[in-house]
């Protein structure tokens, strides 16, 4: 019974991308997996938590990748020993990980709560204070960064291969997927969406709707901090400036160009970007268009408003759209598109 | 200007369900209540007339504790809850209508209805659906069925026609079973036969229901309450029987007069 439920398009497309994805090291480069799947596989699960609060609270984050950062110098000092940049505790590589996750979760709690009164604008630019303040935190607070940030941080030995990296980072994103999704349908998810949609009726209810929000922003801290984890064991060090202004943007920027109320939307905006960072600057005759190093960003702008006025649901929303079309003459029968996107603009 | 009686011919009453005393409320200079007091007793039926802009909504805003008055006191069930904020009702067994429907459009019928019951109930946390989820969807469905919705149980709140969003309304404040209702001008935009449901729904309440009714259909006002009190420019005009207030010169001229005579 449930089994057969289970059998969706979207759950069948799915299990084959994550098929597909799974073979991929034995099918592509090592630099494509190493470098490119798996920093996609990162800023996805952080991009998703951007998803996530935008797409059920409604509240769009800045903050996110604050709180990849804190989990990543948390991590870095709790497991670099003696000798090294940062506080040394000299950790056990795992314990390092409880205690840097814990601290984010703590770091996103006490932020969501002093949002957590604040809506639309307000939040988005409240969390932009938290970036800028965070960011000037850690490069200030040397004990905590460095100086000049943590380095030779060593990850674990179990994942020592780089593609273990990989899989881990695959791991991560399909759990976070499909706990997102599954949220949707849960009570929390489900008041949340209530808090989104109307938060005068859901007090009146007896819900309490500056709690729902802490509570959101903390459980989206807590996914950004695996994230983090996961970005400082591939990177093998962290500094300040990593965790700028500037990178806060583009994971919102990501989360914005594949479909910010798409949890698929987060992988593929991060996709899209990585693969653009990468290979762009190697296309040939690039130079002589002008597009240097330093006109980058202009470019991905150009591509980001280009998606903003073709879709201003992104990548996925154009995919939505297009996969509707196409089955636009199979829809006779009342199958309703399970498993798929439900808001429909 | 039209003198303002206190509440006249209401008995000292037993068993006060809830109580405003000199209640004001000022949206900076304007003063949308100018002290209000009412009592309402258990299982009373009490509409509430008066022309737009007459405080009306503001007063169940009040009741309701999404507005903290400027000035007086309000308490429910003997119990001080003025300043207890409005998340607080639903446990006191108060439940409100909005005059504009305030639905959650992105969710479905049944969602909406589901929130109603879980957060009376106090789910508000879980992170995956559990036997729980599946009764209270249960319930909600029956809900929705009792306020005609029942074929529309997966459409999106956003979706539904103006008709619907009241009906759906209505039924996230019975959901919950509350002895309390504040229902803010819950026919308005229905159709005769909507209307004529809507009454025969509300007459189908328990007796030990207490049933405050803001209404602008005189029908529908008057065929449901026991007690009508009649609200202009932030106070109370006059209060009585449906039978007195039809008679009464004073209301005609303020709020009946231009429909004349009923
Ligand atoms: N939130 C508010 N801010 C400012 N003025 C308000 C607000 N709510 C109501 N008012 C004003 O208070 C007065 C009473 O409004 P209301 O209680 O909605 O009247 P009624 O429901 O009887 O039509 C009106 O003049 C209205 O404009
Ligand atoms: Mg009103």
């Amino acid at each position: 019974m449930t089994a057969r439920r289970l059998l969706t398009r979207g759950n069948i497309g799915l299990a084959l991308l994550v098929v597909v994805l799974l073979a991929m090291p034995n099918l592509a480069s090592a630099f494509f997996v190493n470098f490119v799947l798996t920093q996609t596989m990162m800023l996805g699960v952080a991009a998703a938590t951007i998803v996530f609060l935008a797409r059920y609270g409604g509240m769009v984050s800045l903050a996110q990748f604050l709180l990849v950062g804190v989990a990543g110098f948390m991590f870095g000092n709790a497991a670099v020993e003696g000798g090294a940049r940062g506080l040394n505790l000299g950790m056990n590589p795992w314990l390092a990980v409880v205690f840097a996750i814990v601290i984010t979760t703590a770091v996103a709690f006490v932020l969501g709560a002093l949002a957590s009164r604040t809506t639309g604008l307000y939040f988005l630019m409240l969390t932009l204070v938290y970036a800028v303040i965070g960011f000037f935190v850690f490069a200030q607070i040397v004990e905590l960064s460095g100086p000049g940030g943590i380095t030779s941080i060593q990850r674990p030995d179990l994942m020592g291969p780089p593609v273990r990296l990989y899989y881990a980072g695959l791991v991560l994103s399909v759990l976070v997927y499909l706990g997102f999704k599954a949220l949707g349908r849960a009570t929390f998810g489900l008041t949340l969406q209530g808090v989104r949609d109307d938060p005068i009726r859901m007090a009146s209810l007896g819900y309490n709707v500056p709690m729902h929000r802490t509570l959101a922003f903390t459980l989206a801290g807590f996914v950004a901090g695996l994230s983090g984890v996961l970005h400082v064991w591939w990177n093998g060090q962290i500094d300040p400036a990593s965790i700028a202004i500037g990178p806060s943007l583009i994971l919102l920027i990501m989360a914005v160009i594949g479909g910010i109320s798409y949890f698929e939307g987060a992988w593929l905006g991060a996709f899209v970007y990585v693969l653009a960072f990468t290979y762009l600057r190697d296309l040939p005759l690039i130079d002589q268009i002008g597009i240097t190093e330093a006109r980058f960003n202009t470019v991905i702008g150009a591509v980001v408003l280009l998606i903003m006025v073709l879709s201003p649901e992104g990548l996925a929303g154009i995919a939505a759209r297009v996969w509707r079309r196409v089955n636009k003459p199979a829809s006779a029968a009342p199958t309703a598109p399970a498993g798929g996107p439900s808001s429909a603009a | 200007m039209t003198q303002t009686t206190p509440a006249p011919a209401v008995p000292a009453i037993a068993d006060p369900v809830i109580q405003v005393r000199s209640v004001v409320v000022a949206f900076g200079g304007l003063l949308a209540l100018k002290g209000i007091d009412l009592d309402v007793t258990r299982g009373e039926r009490l509409a509430i007339l008066g022309p737009n802009g007459a405080g009306k909504t503001t007063l169940f805003n009040v009741i309701a504790g999404d507005i903290t008055p400027t000035d007086g006191t309000v308490a429910i069930k003997g119990r001080d809850c003025t300043f207890l904020p409005s998340r607080h009702r639903p446990r006191l067994g108060m439940a409100r209508t909005y005059q504009k429907a305030r639905s959650f459009d992105g969710l479905t019928i049944r969602e909406n209805i589901y929130l109603a019951l879980a957060g009376h109930r106090g789910r508000h946390w879980p992170l995956w659906r559990s036997p729980v989820d599946r009764r209270l969807d249960e319930e909600a469905t029956e809900v929705a069925e009792s306020v005609w919705l029942g074929d529309h149980l997966d459409t999106a709140a956003g979706e539904l026609a103006h008709g619907q969003k009241r009906q759906l309304e209505l039924g996230m404040a019975i959901a919950t079973q509350p002895d309390v209702m504040l229902l803010d001008e819950p026919a308005s935009g229905l159709s005769r036969g909507e209307r004529e449901r809507l009454v025969e729904l509300l007459d189908s309440l328990a007796g030990e229901v207490t049933l405050l009714l803001i209404e602008h259909d005189m029908e529908v006002a008057f065929s449901l309450s026991q007690r009508v009190v009649v609200m202009a420019d932030g106070a109370m005009v006059t209060a009585g029987t449906p039978e007195q207030i039809q008679s009464d010169p004073d209301v005609h001229e303020i709020y009946l007069g231009v429909e004349a005579s009923s």
